[in-house]
């Protein structure tokens, strides 16, 4: 049963930070390596809002995650657009911006454990004999709403479904009238600020450390390469794969492996099947 | 409505137009044929702004160096810098070579992404009168476009171009590796299409049989250039065009 609770609260943490990353690469092809960075910098600039600047919870949440957005857009717009299309430019330049926003916030003290989130809700309660604090609920709740407003999003609204045409056929999608430059900053902005949605959700359970950047980088890779990169259902069921792959590596194996588990994953992906669960364009496009 | 002079594009030092000039009037159904690489499809990529994109991934990876000359004046205004998304917003759509359906989006989505320009009220409209046109595309809404076959395919590429709301709509190859039966159903329906919504349409070919009987005028191209232009009826009794372009041996008599 705990197994179960567990797997599912720390399944739905890894779709939170892998969604961002799977949407901008869905959307442009863009291997945003700063994603990592950005969820970390969105939990130092919460922090900063609300002890530095003195706001309310809600208030600094939402001016974070608008923050992030814009950082992240502008990122797009001034930085990764000029190397658009060459994927190892694209990680270069977006793996150094993600360097330099980490070791920069380190550079400016941002260090050690004093750093933390306070908890939407306090204290917790039982499910079937196991105690879950109730940030750990919301977390299933709030990476839920997630998936499923993305999916409302990307399925019933014009930019969300010029997003997908994007994602399936980009010139296909600029004949039809569809600017695939602005929407690739679109994308950028969405996909940070679910970062900082991320962030915000789950840096109240522990503090904020630059070195989770690292951690939920590599995590949201694993995640999207197992679930195939580009598929968004994929992403989120890769999620639940390593998610309890990683609780069950931590009850039996002791939770020194756990980080283990996202590495193997990748390998052992790029060996069986490279394009992952559901990376099937390039077999559709075959049939042609 | 559309007049492309002395367009020249050139791949790194491969000649791929050669200084056409071609023009398409309000209401026009107009022709262009050619063999493979006489260059169509990069004539419709030149009038749809797509072979900027082209001549700009291609700069930015260092790949081929491509040129562009020539204008392409589009009611009244030069068009020629302009990007693929803000053409089409003026009204020219291009429905694409191979047809590039959103495969993975289901029919119905790939004509609502293809009402990305169009208000509520157009989209609903259009919509109905794609269905009412195609009326297989409706029984088939719900089918993932990968799944369609090629007519199938070709219908709803067409139906997409047309809910984003055309004034000039380019179609490249839209008949290739059809049946004769689809073919004839396709020209009739671009025919109606014309009609019904007042557009302009270019439409590239190479048999120019299936499609000469809805066209107004015509061009031919080779080797990127445009070797001879006319009605329909002046194309119709030269015969070097019979014989080429209609398969029509003349008889020996």
């Amino acid at each position: 049963m705990q197994i179960l609770i567990y797997g599912t609260i720390n399944s739905i943490s890894l779709a939170l930070f892998a969604i961002g990353f799977a949407m901008v690469y869905g959307v442009s092809r863009l291997p945003n390596f700063a994603h990592g960075a950005l969820y970390v910098l969105s939990g130092f600039i919460t922090w900063s809002f609300l002890n530095a600047v003195g706001m309310n919870y809600l208030l600094s949440i939402v001016l974070s995650m608008l923050a992030t957005g814009i950082i992240g857009a502008l990122i797009y717009q001034f930085v990764l657009i000029r190397v658009r299309g060459m994927e190892i430019s694209e990680i270069m330049a977006s793996y150094a911006l993600g360097l330099a926003i980490l070791e920069g916030l380190r550079w400016r003290g941002f260090r050690g454990m004093t750093y933390t989130l306070p908890s939407f809700i306090e204290g917790s309660t039982e499910i079937a004999g196991v105690s879950v604090d109730y940030q750990r609920l919301l977390v299933v709740g709030i990476g839920a709403a997630v998936v499923a407003l993305l999916w409302l999003f990307t399925h019933y609204t014009r930019i969300g479904l010029a997003l997908r045409g994007m994602a399936q056929d980009e010139r296909a999608a600029m004949m039809l009238g569809i600017d695939s430059d602005r929407m690739a900053v679109v994308a950028m902005g969405f996909g940070s600020m679910l970062a900082a949605l991320a962030a915000v959700v789950l840096l109240p359970l522990g503090n904020i450390v630059v070195e989770a950047g690292y951690n939920v980088l590599i995590l949201a890779i694993a995640v999207c390469i197992v679930g195939g990169l580009g598929s968004w259902v994929g992403a989120v069921l890769a999620a639940f794969l390593i998610g309890f792959a990683q609780i069950l590596t931590v009850v039996y194996l002791g939770a020194h492996y756990q980080m283990v588990v996202a590495l193997l994953a990748i390998i052992l992906t790029l060996i069986l099947k490279p394009s992952g669960l559901f990376g099937q364009q390039k077999e559709l496009e075959e049939r042609v | 409505m559309l007049e492309a002079s002395d367009l020249m594009v050139f791949y790194e030092n491969m000649l791929a137009l050669n200084n056409i000039n071609i023009r398409c009037a309000q209401g026009q159904i107009v022709g262009v044929f050619g063999a493979n690489s006489a260059g169509k499809s990069t004539l419709m990529y030149t009038l749809s702004g797509i072979m900027r994109d082209i001549q700009k991934k291609e700069q930015m990876a260092g790949g081929e160096r491509i040129t562009i000359l020539g204008d392409v004046l589009y009611q009244g205004e030069n068009i020629s810098r302009l990007k693929p998304s803000q053409r089409a917003r003026k009204g020219i759509v291009l429905c694409p070579e191979r047809r590039r359906i959103f495969s993975e989006s289901s029919v119905l989505e790939n004509l609502k992404i293809g009402g990305y320009l169009a208000s509520p009220a157009q989209a609903r409209k259009t919509l109905r009168y794609v269905f009412d046109i195609f009326p297989a595309l409706e029984k088939l809404k719900k089918r993932v476009g990968g799944f369609l076959s090629g007519g199938e395919q070709q219908m709803l590429a067409i139906g997409r171009a047309i809910m984003a709301q055309p004034k000039l709509l380019l179609l490249d190859e839209p008949l290739m590796g059809l049946s004769p039966l689809m073919q004839a159903m396709l020209m009739r329906a671009t025919r109606e299409i014309r009609d019904r919504m007042d557009i302009s349409i270019i439409v590239t070919e190479q048999y120019a049989r299936p499609v000469f009987p809805i066209v107004d005028y015509a061009f031919i191209l080779e080797n990127g250039a445009a070797v001879m232009e006319g009605t329909r009826e002046e194309l119709m009794d030269n015969p070097d065009v019979r014989s080429a372009y209609f398969g029509v041996e003349e008889s020996h008599a």
